[in-house]
């Protein structure tokens, strides 16, 4: 959930609503006066606050502007868990400011690669260099797309049913998948346009999303119901996750279920369903989810 | 509550379009635009305006919420984003002109009152001890006597006729006090307003000069957006003048009596000397009309001299004003301003 | 840092705090509050920005401040703003700070 870097009422209260991952945001939402506020801010809140396990991302601005840099400065010392970059174009960019963020996390005494990067693509040419951006660096652990940017770069509008963002969806989707890392989708602005909204995360789901970013505290349960599983989904996770760890047990290469092979990918598959009913709030009766 | 979609945009003065949208929804609230606007911002839910408010030099105006969204602090809003761009332009001593049931909304952001005329106007300012300050200036020069004099004029240039009702004032009184009104609208800025008053009183000994600065109320920058009878703003507007000046100049200063010129010309003047004639008793101060001072049968009065100057008719300026202001229309300083007057 | 002008930190909503500045004659701290719950946290509130501007090593400035409930570090941020705005410096010691 997108929470205005300048905004105390929000910033304070930003873990109260149940999104899974926080990004405070000293970007697009920040107006040029204020910049150095925001910064101030949430410096000083993710220095206080404790946001109870919720995930903190905080965007930066570009390190092409005049705030990037002080940005940098200022947050990699309060320790957010990842540093999301606007706007990236290039594997260039991403190595550009990992090596500050290397320096910074030295100067501080911070376990240096304990901060890591999400990169946001808005443009053509971002979209173009999604892989190389996605294996830039060891700390890069997702990429988004930014539409709003990327639409009006590829000189069109937005739509309702989202034609226009498909191939930037799936180009980035690809890119996150072939690196082994996370993919996001992007803001749905229309507040109030529910039905809009649920459609548009089914759709992402469908392509492969692993998440959606949100404006606004009453998008977030319309994503935990999207993403989770169903009932059926999960006993078959569970009984799936169980006989991969019998069969460990047993030192037994091989999985089976109802007498059919279960190989890697299934498993997987069961996992990740388990992690996102755990997400969602669901407990789930096997306890534990780790096989390997 | 906090994450409503409302969108905060600043208007450029030249958008007329979005300006006379802004015209409309003030119209809705029984507010006028105010002429004079440097800068305004807007909050629009989708594409409607349901707030704005704009400032021209330190004053705050023209600030409106449609009713139905009140009660969400928009106004805090407006405000917050008025007095952050005031101060990146250097002004921190903010004021504000309002209807006297606005108080405890501003007072809620740090405005305080300076003075009001109930039901009509109240003005409020920034900085509580603003006032009080000024007043402890005030009384640095303050001089005890019998007659204890003010007079507050604009000096737009100093005239002969200035230089006669100040002369009648010393004559009269043990001290006078002359009040230079303080705003920039005046094709002669204040500081040249008060260097010329300055070097026409010289020769008198009992003639203490002061800036009117903010307290003393000029019509040029008195926003009337809010008063809903346009004939009424001059009275309003000399009544919270006189409050003020009974409330803070008359006791720091001591004065009993003030000087006005007789005002055949101006409608404004006139009203507002019928306005001093009605009050100023009531606070026990005396008030002295005095007729104005004429050459050759006519009036000197600083428009004249504008006009004359405005004409070239240097020689017949020369008549009007004292050595003082001649020598200064003469001098190179003078020439942004001559030039001004002359291609108005 | 020194105190060249004045200049202005935060908003009138709620949780958050307005930190105005200025240069002070008398070379020394005051500070002015208001604060709805100036009973209570009158006190807190000015530590915190007394300690804040001793962090920044301000000696001397006119502090205004009003408050609408903002936690202290919501404070001591919007005291930092306004110290770097009212010292006309953009590269803030984080070094330091940290």
């Amino acid at each position: 959930m997108y929470v205005p870097g300048n905004n105390p009422g929000m910033v304070k209260d930003a873990h109260i609503y149940g999104a899974d991952s926080l990004m405070f945001d000293l970007e697009d939402s920040v107006s040029l006066n204020e910049k150095d506020s925001a910064r101030f801010l949430v410096y000083n809140a993710l220095k206080s606050i404790d946001y109870e396990g919720t995930e903190r991302v905080v965007r930066i601005n570009g390190l092409d502007t005049p705030f990037g840099m002080e940005d940098l400065e200022a947050i990699v010392r309060a320790q957010p868990d990842i540093i999301r970059l606007p706007k990236t174009e290039c594997a260039q960019d991403v190595i550009d400011v990992e090596k500050e963020i290397e320096r910074i996390e030295s100067e501080a005494g911070i376990p240096v690669g304990k901060t890591k990067i999400m990169a946001a693509v808005e443009s053509a040419i971002g979209v173009m260099n999604a892989y190389e951006i996605a294996t830039a660096s060891e700390r890069l652990m997702g990429i988004a797309i930014g539409a709003e940017d990327y639409v009006t770069n590829l000189k069109t509008t937005r739509s309702l049913d989202g034609i226009e963002l498909l191939a930037g969806r799936s180009h980035v989707l690809l890119a996150a998948r072939a690196a082994g890392i996370y993919a996001f989708d992007t803001v749905f602005s229309d507040v109030n346009n529910e039905e809009g909204f649920i459609n548009e995360v089914k759709l992402i789901k469908q392509l492969g999303f692993d998440g959606k970013s949100v404006i606004n505290p009453r998008q977030i349960t319309p994503v935990h119901q999207i993403y989770t599983p169903s009932q059926k989904e999960i006993d078959k996770s569970v009984r799936v996750i169980r006989a991969a760890k019998d069969a460990k047990k047993k030192g037994s290469g091989v999985v089976s279920l109802d007498g059919k092979m279960v190989d890697k990918p299934i498993i997987e598959r069961a996992q990740r369903a388990l992690m996102l009913a755990e997400a969602s709030g669901i407990r789930v009766s096997e306890g534990g989810n780790d096989i390997d | 509550m906090e994450y409503l979609s409302l969108k905060k945009e600043i208007i450029d003065n030249k958008d007329f379009k979005k300006l006379r949208e802004i015209e409309q929804f003030l119209l809705k609230q029984g507010l006028r635009l105010d002429k004079n606007i440097e800068y305004t911002i807007a909050v629009y839910d989708e594409d409607k305006i349901v707030a704005t408010g704009s400032f021209e030099n330190s004053i705050l105006k023209c600030i409106a919420v449609d009713k139905n969204y009140r009660g969400m602090r928009i106004s805090n809003k407006i405000i917050s984003e008025l007095v952050a761009e005031e101060y990146v332009r250097g002004n921190n001593h903010l004021f504000i002109y309002t209807k006297p049931d606005n108080y405890n909304t501003f007072g809620d952001m740090g405005f305080y009152k300076v003075a009001q005329v109930p039901g009509e106007v109240i003005l409020l300012e920034n900085d509580p001890c603003a006032v009080g300050r000024f007043v402890e200036n005030l009384k640095k020069k303050r001089v005890d006597g019998k007659v204890v004099s003010a007079i507050v004029m604009n000096c737009n240039p100093f005239t002969l006729g200035h230089e006669y009702l100040i002369e009648k004032a010393s004559k009269e009184s043990d001290i006078v006090h002359v009040f230079i009104v303080w705003e920039n609208k005046s094709v002669f800025p204040s500081n040249i307003r008060y260097e010329l008053a300055r070097n026409g009183i010289r020769h008198l000994n009992n003639v203490i000069l002061h800036k009117g600065k903010d307290y003393v109320i000029s019509s040029a920058t008195f926003p009337s957006y809010f008063i809903k009878r346009r004939d009424k703003v001059t009275r309003i507007q000399a009544l919270l003048d006189i409050e003020i000046f009974t409330k803070y100049i008359v006791p720091a200063l001591g004065i009993t009596r003030r000087y006005i010129g007789e005002e055949p010309f101006c409608d404004v003047t006139a009203i507002y000397n019928n306005v001093m004639k009605e009050v100023l008793p009531l606070h026990g101060i005396e008030i002295v009309e005095i007729p104005r001072f004429s050459k050759k049968r006519e009036i000197v009065s600083a428009s004249k001299v504008r006009e004359l100057i405005r004409e070239r008719k240097f020689s017949q300026v020369k008549e009007l004003v004292p050595d003082s202001t001649y020598s200064f229309l003469c001098s190179k300083k003078a020439i942004p301003i001559i030039d001004k007057i002359q291609n108005k | 840092m020194k105190i060249k002008k004045a200049a202005i930190a935060g908003t009138f909503e709620s949780s958050d705090i307005t930190v105005s500045i200025q240069p002070n004659s008398e070379n020394e701290v005051s500070i002015r509050l208001k604060s709805s719950v100036e009973k209570q946290f009158g006190d807190q509130i000015k530590k915190v920005i007394l300690d804040t501007l001793k962090e920044l090593d301000v000696k001397s400035a006119s502090v205004g401040v009003n408050d609408k409930g903002a936690l202290d570090c919501v404070i001591k941020a919007r005291v930092e703003t306004a110290v770097m705005r009212a010292a006309e410096e953009t590269k803030f010691n984080w070094k330091v700070r940290n």
